[in-house]
């Protein structure tokens, strides 16, 4: 392994894991450690979900949000995706020494305002600011509590053979819209990120069937991550079926402009929700009738076809094919 | 009606009931494609498809890797490159390393971002101008628009390759060509046409799941007729004559010269360089780069993958020490590149050697 | 080696074409193609058009298949 920190372990692919699995976990290994989304803990009779994610999102402003709504989207989803309601939640600011003012208001505005339409109260914060080079403009943690409803147990370990997969919406906008934000490329779209706050639903996917085995939402990596993950923690073969991948067509075109995979783009407001084949209908409708559902679609299923860990598309040709596993930083592929 | 076409092509390839036929395709973007389409997943065994060394990345000498580290870090130099050559092993490291050791290296879309680039800096910017005949005009462009704008501080490090003497090369290596669409669309297809009389055999194929099924049924259907052949399977884009003035561009900037293919060695007279009137842009004169020796690792078995010698999973490195996140390999790099392909495709069911 | 783009020509300026693809635009050199006009589509390798493309992926599949098809072989045309 690599003796110094590489942007490829941040990327939220397998270098990434092996950073956590090296360094992390070998010193913070306890029972409630988790590889899930939040960590879930029992008190009295309650179980809590606890949650952290640092957000350091290139440029801060992109179309669609800003990096102040996505903290909070950010840590509300990874609550959801272990079925807590989300309640309190903190934040951190480390700000660039010369960051505008009006900039930081703008970020806190749009924090607040998408804490109130995800029902959470910002209840503690802090700020550092860092000498002008040493952060790039600002970066923010969130850190989030959420109460687990009653009966409710979601892990990405419990996709079972035979379980349909869903999507809540179009895939890879987010990373699209940063990637077009960053105007490295010259491309222009209109296209917005799907940043979103989404436990309303997972609250009523929870309040259908009891039998929700996996909620994650697809952010670093997007959904080819999110299912290698889910895949190896259960043990499980997966297959997709690449026309059933709902993709906005703008979010195609860039992706054949760079040579890039929209199932390895961003989500910031998009689920990968997993439960038995005979919830699919009720679900989907369930999903297509709330805000930031209406493009739900199922997209594969877990079978005991594939080896355990596996995940494989049925192409455009009919033809069944492993899916790439995505590495390290995602690079435009020109010639 | 895509459907339709794509279950036609298809029926016609996994009902073929003939001969062995080796198929090589010669261009890494196909190489990709058949590999995302899952394509020979659907082939009879009659029907194998070899990888040609289509791939500019895989193909470039590790020493040309080191000449531009040595730009980078040596000469201060902000260094332009497709995203494909930023995470290929050098003798020491690769560009993605050298930038975190503090280099300067720009990721563009083109050869005319990276002139832009160069519009608005004061140190030079050298682009690493690799590719095939594709993508060599607008390298061209780029070197015109220079020279016309007086844009002084921008130029090239050459190692830009064509693909008419790497045919004469793998002649014998397949039954029939899959030849490149996008090479053909600027240099024409004469020299494909012309092969047939040395009987070698090829269709020129485009790149989306219909175009590749087309071009690989056409083979087929060609093959049983017994003589060599050649068929253009996309017209749309590629015309017999290409891209006349793409031609004269290249002409008038750049000449043949020899050039080393990594696997392959030196192949005479199938390389680009500029010419004698435009080498204030070649960053080897301009910034006198001293010879690199290009140690690639001994345990690399690229160079006979890029000749077809043997398998990925024949090599020692091959999913163990060398993978797609610590590639040692130029292939390995690449996602053209075969041993990614077969890495990331799971074709890696050789059981692992004791090492 | 060479990843090509399909794009529909939106607008022509000196030499510089504005490129639409599903909705996704880019300005690319179009001083390879003597002729274009807004509409027509065309193929781009690394912001250049190189080629000006005259049918459909699916339409010329399906003409080469067809001429495979039918016994009077007009493949090699």
């Amino acid at each position: 392994m690599d003796q110094t920190v590489l942007l490829a372990h941040g990327g939220g692919g397998v270098q990434t894991q092996e950073l956590i699995d090296r360094i992390f976990k070998a010193h913070f290994a306890n029972p409630y450690f988790t590889a899930d989304d939040a960590a879930v803990l029992p008190l009295g009779h309650e179980r809590l979900a606890f949650s952290t994610d640092g957000f350091i999102v290139s440029p801060p402003f992109f179309p669609g949000g800003n990096i102040g709504k996505l903290s909070i989207c950010g840590t509300v989803n990874d609550l959801a995706c272990m079925g807590a309601q989300p309640l309190w939640l903190t934040c951190a600011f480390v700000l660039e020494e010369g960051f505008p003012l009006a900039d930081l208001e703008g970020i806190v505005c749009a924090m607040a305002e998408t804490a109130k339409a995800a029902g959470v109260t910002l209840v503690a914060g802090d700020t550092k600011v860092a000498s002008k080079g040493q952060v790039d403009k600002v970066f923010i943690t969130t850190s989030g509590i959420g109460r687990l409803l009653g009966n409710v147990h979601t892990s990405g370990a419990l996709a079972r053979d035979g379980d349909a997969i869903l999507v809540t919406g179009d895939i890879g906008r987010h990373g699209a819209a940063i990637l077009l934000a960053r105007e490295e490329f010259g491309i222009e779209a209109e296209i917005e990120s799907d940043c979103a706050p989404l436990w309303h639903l997972v609250q009523a996917v929870l309040e259908k069937t009891d039998e929700i085995h996996v909620i994650r939402d697809a952010t670093r990596g997007g959904v080819g991550t999110v299912l290698y993950e889910i895949a190896s923690q259960s043990q499980v073969g997966i297959e997709i079926r690449q026309e059933d991948l709902p993709v906005d067509p703008r979010v195609s075109g860039i992706c054949s402009m760079l040579g890039l995979d929209p199932l390895y783009l961003a989500c910031e407001g998009r689920l990968v929700i997993i439960a038995p084949h005979k919830e699919q209908d009720r679900l989907l409708a369930t999903l297509r009738a709330l805000p930031h559902g209406e493009g739900a679609a199922c997209i594969g299923s877990v079978t005991g076809r594939h080896k355990a860990g596996s995940v494989v598309v049925e192409t455009a040709i009919g033809a069944k094919t492993l899916l790439p596993r995505p590495t390290g930083e995602l690079l435009p592929r020109i010639c | 009606m895509q459907d339709d076409v794509l279950m036609q092509a298809r029926n016609l390839l996994t009902s073929y009931a003939g001969p062995p036929l080796k198929i090589m395709e010669v261009c890494g973007t196909h190489t990709h494609e058949i590999f995302r389409l899952g394509i020979r997943n659907i082939l009879p065994k009659s029907l194998s498809l070899i990888s040609g060394p289509g791939c500019p990345v895989c193909v470039t000498p590790v020493s040309y890797i080191d000449e531009a580290i040595y730009l980078a870090l040596e000469k201060d130099v902000l260094i332009t490159t497709f995203g494909d050559l930023l995470r290929v092993p050098g003798s020491a490291m690769s560009l993605a390393r050298a930038r975190q050791e503090g280099a300067r290296v720009r990721m563009v879309y083109s050869p005319l971002d990276a002139l832009e680039l160069a519009k608005n800096e004061t140190r030079e910017v050298v682009f690493l101008s690799v590719g095939f005949e594709t993508t060599v005009p607008g390298e061209c462009l780029a070197l015109k628009q220079a020279e016309e704008q007086g844009i002084a501080n921008f130029s090239l490090l050459c190692a830009n390759k064509t693909m008419p003497m790497a045919y004469q090369a793998l002649k014998g290596s397949a039954d029939a060509f899959l030849y490149p669409g996008h090479v053909l669309a600027i240099a024409g297809t004469q020299s494909c046409e012309a092969l047939v009389r040395e009987g070698v055999s090829g269709v020129v194929a485009g790149f989306t799941a219909s175009e590749i099924l087309t071009a690989l049924a056409c083979i087929v259907h060609e093959s049983a007729k017994g003589k060599a052949f050649f068929v253009n399977c996309y017209p749309r884009v590629v015309k017999a004559t290409g891209n006349p003035a793409a031609q004269e561009l290249v002409a008038h900037y750049m000449e043949a010269c020899d050039a080393e293919w990594r696997g392959l060695g030196v192949i005479k007279g199938s390389g680009l360089a500029l010419k004698k009137a435009y080498q204030h842009r070649d960053a080897r004169l301009r910034f006198a780069i001293p010879r690199q020796e290009g140690r690639a690792n001994p345990h690399c078995r690229c160079g006979e993958v890029l000749r077809g010698l043997c398998l990925p999973t024949d090599c020692r490195v091959f999913g163990r020490a060398c993978t797609p996140s610590h590639p040692i390999g130029a292939c390995m790099v690449s996602s053209e590149g075969t041993c990614a392909a077969y890495f990331q495709y799971g074709l890696a069911t050789k059981p692992a050697r004791e090492d | 080696m060479c990843v090509g783009l399909s794009a529909k020509v939106v607008k022509i300026d000196h030499g510089t074409a504005l490129i639409d693809a599903q909705g996704a635009r880019r300005e690319v050199s179009a001083e390879l193609l003597s002729d274009l006009e807004p509409g027509d589509y065309v193929m781009v390798h690394a912001g250049i058009a190189i080629a000006k493309i005259s049918a459909s992926d699916t339409e010329e599949s399906s003409q080469v298949l067809q001429s495979i098809l039918t016994p009077t072989d007009s493949a090699q045309a």
